[in-house]
């Protein structure tokens, strides 16, 4: 296989690296076997919030598309459209508002759930408001019609 | 892992979750939505723990982790079993949490300056990592702050010499595990992590 191409490339040619005996065999290597024992948590809730995210985007396949109100008639999207358009505005406004991370975004009976954490000291009430009225102001631009409810829910804080 | 109690267990049990997996899979593609969701239930713990250990933060390594997911299933009718489902997994999460650490901030927020003058780009760990270290019986029997210095630095190596260092050394995948989620060559894989390991051991005797 060629490596020419290779993203991780190690462009530092060490000589002192490759003359050094086997790292393996130095006593301070028994840290790293322990630092690889040492369990990592999954974070509580975080495979329901992916479940979330991937129902989200396949959509439902018993679920018919969404018929949103349109001026002389009525425009058609399906779940999927509406739920990837959302998470991709969703995480733009909290990245610009800092404090607030979007979890997940899925639609679920024709209304969008957003999952956010907020960072400690951040008013979370205000948060999810500013990112609700956005997130649906900026959902009725794109699509030109009025976007099904949002709901934002706050699922977590994390640390400073 | 090296110290692993019996490998040929290991390699047994090794064998049937990837015939496990790869069934799942086959079922996933076909339209069978439970079956992706199995997949997603057995192997988000490992992908959260690799996306951590690769960025170093703990938000970070959930949005890898969600687009990782997202991805795999946009790429499920693509996937053509030449290689273990988990393989494919982590070199999905691996490339996903890759991508993220380039497209870090050149600048840092006074937001993310973390005590003791960590920046968040650099930052090894999440409160989550260095409290599992410390409450686990592993992390009381050898001292929590050693387990903590060899996270650090190996967060502050270079990502050329940090990802094979994590799935090598700390996921326990064998050479030919990682130089398939790589894409590179078993040779070149060997060299690199050599050179990793020499630099690793260099920063923990720097943090004496």
């Amino acid at each position: 296989m060629s490596t020419s191409d290779d993203p991780l490339a190690d462009p530092v040619s060490d000589s002192l690296a490759d003359s050094l005996a086997d790292p393996l065999a130095d006593p301070r290597w028994e840290q790293v076997r322990a630092a690889a024992r040492v369990r990592v948590p999954t974070p509580p809730g975080l495979v329901g919030r992916v479940l979330r995210s991937v129902g989200g985007i396949r959509g439902r396949l018993t679920t018919r598309p969404l018929e949103l109100p349109f001026e002389g008639g009525s425009l058609t999207v399906t779940e999927r459209v509406v739920a990837v358009l959302a998470r991709k505005l969703a995480k733009e406004f909290a990245l610009a508002a800092g404090g607030v991370h979007v979890s997940a975004v899925a639609m679920e009976s024709g209304a969008l759930e957003v999952l956010v954490t907020v960072r400690f000291g951040v008013s979370a009430g205000a948060a999810a408001d500013a990112l609700r009225r956005q997130l649906t102001a900026a959902l009725a631009d794109q699509l030109g019609a009025p976007p099904p409810p949002v709901s934002v829910h706050v699922v977590d804080v994390h640390p400073r | 892992m090296d110290d692993a109690p019996d490998p040929t267990a290991r390699a047994t049990a090794s064998r049937d979750a990837a015939a496990r997996d790869g069934k799942l899979l086959a079922r996933a593609a076909g339209g069978d939505h439970s079956a992706f969701d199995a997949l997603v239930r057995q192997h988000t713990p490992k992908m959260y723990r690799v996306a951590l250990r690769i960025t170093g933060s703990a938000a970070e390594a959930e949005d890898v982790v969600q687009e990782a997911w997202l991805s795999s299933w946009r790429a499920l009718a693509g996937f053509r079993h030449e290689s273990a489902v988990s393989t494919w997994l982590y070199r999905v999460v691996t490339n996903g949490a890759l991508a993220h650490v380039r497209r870090r901030r050149p600048t840092v927020s006074l937001d993310d300056v973390r005590p003791g003058g960590e920046e968040y780009g650099r930052s090894p760990l999440d409160g989550a990592l260095l409290a599992a270290a410390q409450a686990s019986p592993e992390g009381q029997v050898v001292r929590a702050e050693q387990v903590d210095a060899v996270l650090r630095a190996i967060a502050g190596l270079e990502v050329s010499q940090r990802v094979p260092l994590v799935l090598r050394e700390l996921e326990g995948l064998s050479y030919e595990e990682v130089a398939e989620v790589l894409e590179v060559s078993v040779p070149a894989l060997r060299s690199r992590l050599h050179r990793a390991r020499v630099a690793l051991l260099a920063k923990l005797r720097e943090q004496r």
